[in-house]
């Protein structure tokens, strides 16, 4: 007997399936399905799926992944970080289908919590199959929890994965909470749900899924998340991306990110994309305010012209608040030449001083000339050098190489509800509650005094005005290639706007490649788990 | 006529044999030596002397005409006379059964080795040692005929003083050891069962002797350099090689006289003007030197033995702030109670420095400068023209200056530990024949693993200094109760049983902290608590025990028929709950043909012995807790609120149970013309079955991959092993010639699916276990061919690869093919020595020829985008159209298909050593009270012949299966030594 008991293995410093058969494995479980979260947003590759290869963002200096924005054949099956995200959303999707199993039997459990969680699972697994359908179109549609392994997968039809997705979310809607405490912020809503269906009946609309009355629900459960649960748009524009007040009324549904290294993992490293490489100019250090510039992500002339048309920019404050223009010198020691004005003086500046400034429209070489620093005109912007999202920036960060940012991603908010109600109702050519939707959020855009100037009529509330409008409200906040794709304008717009994806792009390119780990490890390889066309 | 004449005798090693019997042959008249080995004698004309000494061959010399005679007999250690270390005892070679190589001390002080295992490389057939990295401290790969597990460890066993160990032999002070033997086919190795599945090698460290007390030193002191400095490219190279990936894209106008200031800044500019080729490779490198100091004491008593020893080793690297000091201290103590009862220790501590490396725990986290010294900008100035060093070189935000890295105290990786080995015994002599043995092998072992990373680093590049640090305690205990009983039956029937049970338990706690904004830089990794952020905190506890039964039968008829059966019962916690035990049962004959009344008569076959055996041996070599379904933490946060979560992490499988490799081996041994000729031949097939496999799964199941039981490998090989007295003049010149020959294939037979190929997993049926499968580079579009370029969606310039399945496009499902395969054709080891007079000469040759690598080295620092410097290979421009690598691109952070420019040949030759040494003549020596003196100088490792490392610019491709991109430089080192003996 002691013999038998000498080889008995008992994991002491690791914790064994069994903890989900008690409450509080059941809520960690539960909570580690929000952590899948992380897996996507905060990550390099939400931005390269969003941002890259639009018609509002290409490639700038640096970066592994530009084929992603050039849509050229290396953009394949065996791209890491697509490997790694269709992974991450499966162990996600099947522990949220472990728990939603066990929840019956576990003990402790209140029916009142036991509903609120498994409502909970079903809104992040939606949430996680919404990205998926998105990006790859036909996926597998797995709603049953792995106990042992499997290889016998196959692709569900389009339509049945948004029918799961729509059934679930409807399926949480009543049991999820209006609020949740503090100590929960985060947490799934009723409010995060309604917004959820509303986008994705919006977007189901023009799919091969699409049903009548999608764009009716899409503006229902857009109107009851308006008014149900108290959501309110902050007062200015520049309030909605403020570091301090990022649980303000008008976020709805956010991916958490923290200020406390052993809670933030590998933090929101979003601020690492977007900068222009400000830190080698005459002046200027790399800090902690302005960033680790990898400048990966260049506004194209579109995202400048068009959309933030320099005409309206003494009226909508958004192209202002949106991009960084100045500079503060933080270097004094360095001096010397100008690098890139072309006006060839040298410059002596001390701490504090402008250094560096992008006037967003032409100067001429006189008048950059007359100016203490440098100027960063249209003609001049290049691959490393470009007006700078500032969405993202991260000063909280304890040094100068931090990596792990602890902004929130904003998944919904208020304002783009609004824009979703507007694009629902264009669709259902009631172009007054269009207008009525989007001149709310122009309202808010406007410079102090400018309100009336920004509103929009009826007649002016079409889809050209809506699809400029998103991205001047949501530049660079994960929705632009999904929006371009549900508006079918995907190639066109990239063609068009995009000189570096221009020559490459294909309809092919308005799904995702499947990982080729996924296909080569199931059971009959490429005929019974097949590759999206073209890859 | 009689007249005198006068010699001295010494043994192949050239060390004097004192009291060796001198007699003439045909008379009962002789002498003895003195302790000098030398004698004189009276001798008749046409004399013949016959010299015979404990531990030596029995040898005849003419005497001739001469008067002084340097006699040298051969140690007994290459004949087939030597008793060799068997599992759980000794046994004459000549009864051996089973395929074991054996390597004395001779050839492990022979080498200034700092790795019990580098004596192992080159000097037994069918181990494959591979030392690729140069690193202070750096541990050796050793595999005993190849692979035979995809998942589990392909680690032989290794058991010191009868103790098998957990934790590895990398603490050992080689200069302790007194043999090695290296059991390979499954009856040497069944006696351990499941933990020999990968080979043996069992180390017999020095004992004391009755006799005399002698006091030894064994000093050496040497200087290492790089063997060459990677090629990467110079000023003028890179700045064209930064046009060239402008020019790719069309960002590059030969045309405007501007195009080079619009391209370069100011630095570069600068350097190009003054053809600056920065060499950051010469800041980080420094003359290293490696040093010995070995003091040993031995000696006793009938009843009581001891050896005492004490070393000092220091090796410093060639890379600044890269060193490795160990202090080890052995007691090796026997004493005989009463006639029937003796108990004994060894006892071995250890306490070690080690700068440099990575962490123990996490295998990461080393100090390892070299990769930001190849990419740094060449145009580059490390240093204004105050001698202040300049943190930035150019602008590139990623690439600091190398320089800084080995600044002192700007990057801390230091391991220390302490071990403690014991192997304890007691032995009762129940009665004649029956022996009790008892073994208690407690091993303590201690690490800390402190990681400091300065402001002024790279890793941090300005940013608050980070810090963190490792624990471990390990404690593992063997118990082992044994019995054996010895008899003779009828003067013929020799039997011989041993029983054993044993349990092995292991413990391995580990810790660690990690922190970024550490105050103050002085603080190092010393005052974690102070820091700003506490990154992550970790403690961990991994168990694991075995218990075996075993029993072995060895019998022989008169020494001519030889019978080994051995029987294992193996039972291990890793295991599922109903498959914890597994049998292993093996059986080996043998046949001493030379004992046979046909072969008595032939004179010049000293011995000739064949051997056959069959066995299973089972392999354990999984982690613990691989059966069970475990969750694993996630880190989330609700607002401020901590949300740490558990999800399923691995999917456990309670079926698993052991590996199991059933070996075939038909060996010969043998000796001809008094042991001119000697060595012996193996053939094997190893058939491994349940194998347990990692079965990667498709994402879909939320898992990554699960273990199984399923499949099969095989490995089949020849080794050849070959002594040989090349020359054996009177006048004591003397060239021997020890060469070993070995080649294994290692290939899967089965998988999931049966004979189905797992493209998944890239492996293959009838491929080795890592198969190098991939699309086939055929070489580079050229001009030519742009039409066709642009058919598969390619520009001139970039690679081209082959179109397997010519459907005008390359995709992955259709286009990639098996490259080649790591498995070696064949490796070899050579040692010739040379002795005459007081002088010995050996050099030691070492190849692998005919393996596939995979360079990740290549990987990293060819990937031709025109940012960071590269190594200086052969580029594609449109002035020159190789086919050798594409046209470097600035849009592409590594070219297009290139992870088909990592493969190269594996093929290289080693002169591994180089050792000439000189016995100082005893009359000398023994002035300065010594009763021998042994000067040497030794070259290590002066020249490796390899195309990766001459045409294609790579490092060390002694290697399995890949260069990483982390390897150190090869290095070169000279050193003097002296053993003494007082």
């Amino acid at each position: 007997q002691s013999c038998k008991n000498l080889l008995d293995e008992n994991p002491i410093s690791q914790v064994g399936s069994q903890y989900y058969n008690t409450l509080a494995g059941f809520e960690s479980g539960v909570r580690s399905v929000y952590s899948t979260l992380r897996d996507y947003y905060g990550r390099e590759i939400s931005t390269n799926l969003t941002v890259f290869g639009t018609d509002t963002y290409t490639m700038g200096a640096d970066g592994s992944y530009k084929y992603m924005n050039q849509y050229t054949s290396q953009f394949g099956s065996n791209v890491d970080l697509l490997t790694n995200l269709w992974n991450a959303f499966y162990t996600g999707i099947n522990t949220a289908n472990i728990l939603i199993e066990k929840a019956p039997d576990i003990p402790g459990l209140t029916d009142a919590v036991r509903k609120q969680r498994i409502a909970e699972m079903k809104f992040l697994r939606a949430h996680y199959y919404f990205l998926l359908v998105q990006n790859w179109g036909p996926v597998a549609l797995e709603l049953k929890g792995i106990t042992t392994p499997r290889k016998d997968y196959k692709r569900a039809p389009v339509p049945d994965i948004y029918a799961a997705i729509t059934a679930d979310l409807e399926a949480a809607l009543p049991d999820l909470p209006a609020t949740v405490p503090s100590t929960d912020y985060g947490r799934a809503t009723k409010g995060a749900c309604e917004h959820m269906l509303a986008k994705v009946y919006l977007t189901k609309a023009t799919s091969e899924a699409a049903a009548a009355d999608d764009y009716t629900k899409a503006a229902t459960y857009a109107k009851n998340t308006i008014a149900n649960y108290g959501y309110k748009l902050n007062a200015d524009y520049a309030q909605v991306h403020d570091q301090s007040n990022q649980q303000s009324s008008e976020i709805i549904f956010a991916c958490q990110y923290t200020t406390d290294a052993l809670t933030n993992g590998s933090g929101n490293e979003t601020h690492l994309y977007f900068g222009m490489e400000y830190d080698v100019q005459v002046g200027m250090k790399r800090d902690i305010q302005n960033g680790r510039p990898f400048k990966r992500y260049r506004p194209t002339d579109y995202m400048l012209n068009v959309i933030f048309n320099p005409a309206d920019r003494s009226k909508d404050s958004r192209y202002k608040k949106t991009f960084k223009d100045t500079w503060y010198c933080n270097n004094p020691a360095s001096t010397g030449a100008s690098k890139f004005d072309k006006t060839g003086k040298s410059f002596t500046f001390t701490a504090g001083d402008t250094a560096i400034y992008i006037p967003g429209v032409e100067w001429t070489l006189d008048q950059r000339k007359a100016k203490p620093y440098q100027v960063l005109v249209p003609s001049l912007y290049a691959a490393n050098l470009f007006p700078t999202l500032q969405k993202y920036l991260d000063p909280l960060r304890p040094d100068v190489t931090y990596q792990p940012g602890s902004r929130d991603v904003f998944i919904a908010r208020l304002a783009e509800t609004y824009l979703i109600l507007a694009e629902a109702s264009i669709k259902l050519g009631k172009a007054q509650d269009a207008a009525d939707a989007i001149n709310v959020v122009r309202r808010r855009a406007a410079w102090t005094g400018k309100e009336k100037d920004m509103e929009i009529t009826a007649a002016q509330a079409t889809m050209d005005f809506l699809m400029e409008e998103r991205e001047r409200e949501l530049a660079g906040e994960l929705t632009r290639w999904y929006d371009l794709k549900r508006w079918g304008i995907l190639v066109e717009r990239v063609k068009k706007y995009n000189s570096d994806g221009a020559p490459n792009i294909q309809a092919y390119h308005n799904l995702r490649p499947i990982p080729q780990t996924q296909i080569d490890r199931t059971t009959g390889g490429a005929s019974a788990f097949p590759q999206n066309t073209g890859y | 006529q009689e007249r005198q004449v006068s010699g001295r005798v010494t043994g192949d090693d050239t060390q004097p044999i004192p009291g060796a019997s001198v007699a003439i042959k045909g008379t009962n008249r002789g002498t003895v030596t003195n302790a000098e080995g030398r004698f004189t004698l009276k001798v008749p004309a046409d004399a013949i002397l016959v010299v015979s000494s404990v531990g030596f061959q029995t040898r005849e010399f003419p005497v001739g005409n001469q008067n002084s005679l340097e006699l040298v007999i051969p140690s007994t250690t290459s004949s087939l006379t030597e008793v060799v270390v068997v599992g759980y005892g000794t046994q004459k070679k000549s009864q051996l059964t089973g395929a074991i190589s054996s390597v004395g001390s001779k050839e492990i002080s022979e080498l200034p080795i700092t790795n019990a295992r580098q004596a192992l490389q080159g000097r037994v057939a069918g181990v494959d040692v591979v030392q690729s990295s140069s690193q202070p401290g750096a541990g050796v790969s050793v595999r005993i005929r190849g692979r035979r597990s995809i998942n589990a460890s392909n680690d032989p066993l290794y058991v010191v003083d009868g103790i098998p160990l957990s934790g590895g032999i990398d603490d050992m002070n080689p200069n302790d050891i007194a043999s090695m033997e290296i059991l390979k086919d499954a009856s040497a190795t069944a006696i351990y069962g499941s933990r020999g599945a990968n080979g043996v090698v069992i180390i017999t460290t020095r004992r004391g002797t009755p006799g005399k007390m002698t006091v030894t030193y064994d000093g050496y002191y040497g200087v290492s350099s790089t063997l060459g400095k990677i090629d990467v490219m110079n000023g003028a190279q890179f700045a064209e090689y930064k046009r060239e990936s402008r020019r790719a894209v069309g960002q590059y106008d030969d045309s405007d006289p501007q195009a080079d200031s619009k391209l370069f800044e100011a630095v570069e500019l600068d350097g190009i003007a003054k053809g600056r080729t920065t060499d950051y490779q010469s800041y980080i490198l420094r003359t290293g030197n490696i040093q010995s100091h070995q003091i040993g004491i031995q000696g006793g008593s009938e009843k009581t033995q001891f050896a005492v020893s004490g070393n000092y080793f220091k090796d410093v690297g060639i890379i600044k702030t890269q060193d490795f000091t160990r202090y080890t201290f052995r007691v090796n103590l026997d004493h005989q109670i009463n006639k029937r009862i003796k108990v004994g220790t060894s006892t071995f501590a250890v306490y070690s420095i080690n700068n440099g490396a990575n962490s123990f725990l996490t295998n990461s986290n080393g100090f390892a400068p070299l990769g930001l010294t190849l990419r740094e900008n060449p145009l580059g100035k490390p240093y204004d023209d105050n001698g202040n060093l300049i943190f930035l070189p150019t602008s590139d935000g990623l690439q600091s200056n190398p320089a800084a890295e080995v600044v002192p105290g700007a990057n801390i990786a230091e391991t220390k530990t302490v071990r403690i080995f014991n192997s304890l015994y007691g032995e009762w002599n129940i009665v004649d024949g029956l022996k009790y043995r008892f073994n208690f092998g407690p091993d303590f072992t201690n690490r800390r693993f402190g990681r400091f990373w300065g402001t002024y680093t790279n890793a941090r590049r300005l940013g608050d200094p980070s810090a963190l640090t490792n624990y471990s305690m390990g404690f593992n205990y063997t118990l082992e109760n044994i019995l054996t009983y010895t008899k003779t039956f009828k003067g013929k029937h020799n039997l011989n049983v041993t029983g054993l049970h044993s349990i092995q338990r292991d413990n391995y706690e580990t810790g660690g902290i990690n922190v970024t904004g550490v105050p103050a830089e002085s603080q190092s990794f010393y005052s974690l608590g102070q820091a700003q952020i506490i990154s992550g905190v970790s403690t961990g506890l991994s168990q694991w025990t075995l218990q075996s039964f075993m029993a072995r039968v060895n019998y022989d008829f008169n020494e001519k028929y030889l019978l080994t059966v051995t029987g294992r019962y193996d039972g291990s916690s890793r295991f599922g709950a109903d498959s914890k035990y597994g049998f292993f049962p093996s059986v080996a004959l043998g046949w001493n043909m030379s004992s046979e009344n046909f072969l008595k008569n032939v004179s010049w076959i000293d011995q000739l012995k064949l051997r056959a055996s069959w066995g299973t041996i089972g392999n354990t070599a999984i982690d613990p807790y691989s059966t069970q379904t475990l969750l694993g933490r996630t880190i989330y946060a609700f607002g401020t609120t901590a949300a740490y979560g558990y999800r399923p992490a691995t999917i456990g499988n309670s079926n698993l149970r052991w590996e199991s490799t059933s070996t075939a081996n038909v060996g010969l041994d043998y000796s001809f013309a008094r042991g001119r000729i000697a060595g012996s031949f193996e053939v094997y097939q190893a058939n491994t079955f349940d194998l347990l496999l990692s079965d990667q799964l498709p994402g879909t199941n939320g898992f990554a991959s699960v273990l199984r039981n399923v499949g099969k490998t095989q490995n089949r090989g020849i080794e050849v092993t070959l002594s040989t007295v090349n020359i054996d003049t009177r006048g004591g010149f003397r060239w021997t010639t020890d060469l070993q020959w070995t080649k294994n294939d290692e290939k899967i037979v089965e998988l999931f699916n049966g004979k189905v190929d797992d493209i998944g997993n890239s492996r293959f049926i009838g491929k080795p276990i890592t198969a190098i499968y991939d699309y086939n580079k055929i070489g580079i579009w050229q001009t030519a061919e742009a039409d066709l370029a642009t058919k598969y969606q390619r520009k001139v310039g970039e690679v081209k690869v082959e179109d397997i399945n010519g459907d005008g496009k390359i995709d992955a499902d259709h286009d990639r093919k098996v490259i080649g395969s790591q498995i070696p054709k064949f490796t070899a080891g050579m040692t010739n020595r040379f002795s005459f007079k007081g002088f010995d000469l050996s050099f030691f040759l070492y190849a692998r020829v005919g393996s596939t690598i995979t360079s990740g080295f290549h990987q990293t620092f060819n990937t031709l985008a025109g940012r960071y410097n590269n190594l200086d290979i052969d580029y594609w421009s449109p002035k020159n159209p190789t086919n050798e690598f594409p046209r470097p691109n600035k849009d592409q952070e590594s070219p297009v298909y290139s992870s088909t420019l990592r493969y190269f040949s594996g093929t290289f030759l080693k002169v591994r050593n180089i050792n000439l040494g000189y016995n100082v003549p005893s009359t000398i020596a023994s002035k300065l009270k010594m009763s021998s003196l042994r000067l040497y100088v030794a070259a290590q490792q002066p020249f490796i012949f390899s195309q990766y490392r001459s045409k294609y610019k790579g490092i060390d491709n002694e290697t399995f299966d890949s260069v990483n991109e982390g390897q150190s430089y090869s290095t070169r080192q000279i050193l003097f030594g002296i053993n003494a003996k007082f």
